[in-house]
Formats: structure tokens, C-alpha cells, sequence
């Protein structure tokens, strides 16, 4: 008889003893159509395990394309950042200036005022050295003319 | 290894990692996302997995050490997923699953430690030699026979219980 053969299969099943064939030949009888009525309280435990291997997952597997890949992509992104940054750190220099900048300019401003007023008084006292010259020229002919009195005073004499 | 020979080793197992992560997370949703995680990992390590003289073995091993990791975390922070409620029928995947009793199975392998449920898992559904369990729980034979029986009876007491009830 099929169900005493299942019996004895059954308890040494439930000792952990069968092997992989034996445990077959439960699944095959337990899923059949002819389980015998009082087996049949056994019957959801093997069809729960065939359904269950049944089960699959639905997810697709996604994989980084590869590591050379990824790490040129991050390249470029850091590249472009880069380049970003730099561009509009020139762009921004040049249209907003900073309250420190903008007091460094107008300082420099100041400062080429002075040098310019400076020198222009300068060019004033130089024209002022050459008048002197001038006088130092008539003083020099004050002598000449002194020269001259001498001269025309011994000849009186 | 390129990407295509990976996935001829890996995808023909991918499905008995997810059935095994499902089996300790309970939730479809996390075991799908353990296993994405798992393939990652596996593809990261992919140098080292030709070492291995059993991938798919090396496979089941790192989603069991996965899971039972995330369940730890879990239980830190007080979420508990274990079922012992049997009467808890408001999941739809359990409905769908509903017939015959067989759906009362699953509710009873939810209950079990997570050792016996791995093994049960192993063994009965994805029909592995004692060997191979053996290596991918990193145990010996002799206690991972002694853990089946005790699955098996824990399932048959319950399944017996409720099939008397049934009838009367």
C-alpha cells in the first residue's frame, strides 16, 4: 500500500533523515489527486513549499554601468564646475566691487590728486628757480656796469 | 569579469536570493530591495567572487548575513515584523495566497526562529544537500538536522492544530 510507504517516509521526514529523493517522492504524493484522507492534514505543508520555490522576484537588477565610466562622468561634472566657477568669479570682480576695493580705488584717486597738485606746484618752483637765474644774470651784469664805473673812474682821475 | 558574464552567474540565483530575504523580512518590498543591495555588493566584490569555489553558496551566505542584519536594526528600533498572531490576515499578498491552508504554512514559518526558518527554507523549499546549507549558514550538519526536525514538527503541530479545528 502507497500510504504506508508515505507513513514511514513521513516520520523519518520529521526527524530531519530523508534526503533530497525521498523528500521528492513526499512532494510528488502531496500535490498528486490521490492523498489519502487521513494524510491529507499533511498536504498544505508540501504544496505550501512548492508554491512558495514558485515565487519570484520582480525587480530588475541595476547595475552602475562601470567603474571607469562612473569616475569619467564625475570628471566632467568637476570639470564643468570648475569652469563655473572661475567665469563667474571674473564676471562678478568686475561688476560689483567690494566696499574694501571700492575704498582702495578711491584712495589711489586721492593720492594721484595730490601727486598731480604736488607737481604742479613743483613746475611752479622751478619756473620761480629760473626767474632767479634771471636775477643772478643781472646781478652779474650790475658788475659788468660796476666794472665799467671803475674803469671810466680812473680814467676821470 | 564584464557585466554580461556577471549576470549569467548571478541572475539564475537571483530569484532563491529574494525567496530566502523574504522569508526573514516577511515584506516583498524589503526582500526586493535586499537583493538589489546584495547585487551590488556582489558586483562590487566581483574580482574576489571568482575565488570562490561556490558563488552561489557565497551568494546566499551574504543575503542571509543582510537580512539578519536588518533585522537586528529593526528590533533596535522597536519594529517589530514578527507575526505570532495568526489571525493577522489584512496583508493581500496572504489572501492571494489563501487556499487550502496553504497560506497558513507560511504564517507558521513566519513564527519560527529565524535559524529553522532558513533552513526549512533551504531544505524544503529550495531543495539544497545538507552540505551546501551546511556552508551557506556556516554551521554543521548534524545541528542543522537537529534545527530542521524542530522546524518541521513546530509546522506539522500547528498545521494539525488548526486542521482539527477546522473540522469541528
Amino acid at each position: 500500500m502507497e500510504s504506508t510507504r508515505i507513513e514511514r517516509l513521513l516520520d523519518t521526514y520529521f526527524e530531519g533523515n530523508t534526503t533530497l529523493a525521498e523528500e521528492a517522492t513526499l512532494r510528488d504524493y502531496f500535490t498528486g489527486r490521490e492523498v489519502a484522507e487521513h494524510l491529507a492534514p499533511y498536504a498544505p505543508m508540501f504544496k505550501g513549499f512548492v508554491q512558495a520555490q514558485q515565487e519570484e522576484s520582480t525587480s530588475e537588477v541595476k547595475l552602475p554601468q562601470s567603474g571607469f565610466k562612473v569616475k569619467s562622468w564625475w570628471y566632467s561634472i568637476a570639470a564643468t564646475i570648475l569652469v563655473a566657477v572661475t567665469v563667474g568669479s571674473i564676471v562678478f570682480s568686475n561688476r560689483g566691487l567690494s566696499q574694501e576695493e571700492q575704498e582702495a580705488i578711491a584712495a589711489l584717486k586721492q593720492t594721484k590728486e595730490a601727486m598731480m597738485l604736488l607737481s604742479s606746484n613743483l613746475n611752479k618752483g622751478t619756473e620761480n628757480v629760473a626767474y632767479l637765474n634771471e636775477f643772478a644774470k643781472g646781478s652779474s651784469t650790475i658788475k659788468h656796469i660796476n666794472q665799467f664805473k671803475e674803469t671810466t673812474d680812473k680814467i676821470l682821475k | 569579469m564584464t557585466q554580461k558574464e556577471f549576470l549569467t552567474t548571478v541572475l539564475p540565483i537571483k530569484d532563491k536570493l529574494y525567496r530566502l530575504a523574504k522569508r526573514l523580512l516577511v515584506s516583498s518590498d524589503e526582500a526586493e530591495d535586499a537583493v538589489q543591495e546584495i547585487m551590488l555588493k556582489l558586483w562590487n566584490g566581483k574580482e574576489k567572487m571568482g575565488n570562490y569555489k561556490n558563488p552561489e553558496a557565497f551568494a546566499m551566505t551574504m543575503t542571509k548575513n543582510f537580512c539578519l542584519d536588518r533585522l537586528k536594526s529593526k528590533q533596535a528600533g522597536n519594529m517589530k515584523i514578527v507575526h505570532s498572531n495568526f489571525q493577522n490576515t489584512d496583508n493581500v499578498e496572504r489572501q492571494v495566497e489563501a487556499n487550502d491552508g496553504v497560506s497558513l504554512v507560511f504564517q507558521i514559518m513566519e513564527t519560527l526562529p529565524e535559524q529553522q526558518r532558513m533552513i526549512l527554507q533551504l531544505r524544503d523549499v529550495e531543495q539544497y544537500e545538507f552540505a551546501e546549507i551546511s556552508e551557506m549558514l556556516g554551521s554543521n550538519e548534524t545541528a542543522i538536522r537537529v534545527a530542521l526536525s524542530r522546524a518541521r514538527k513546530t509546522v506539522r503541530e500547528q498545521m494539525i492544530k488548526n486542521y482539527n479545528y477546522g473540522i469541528n
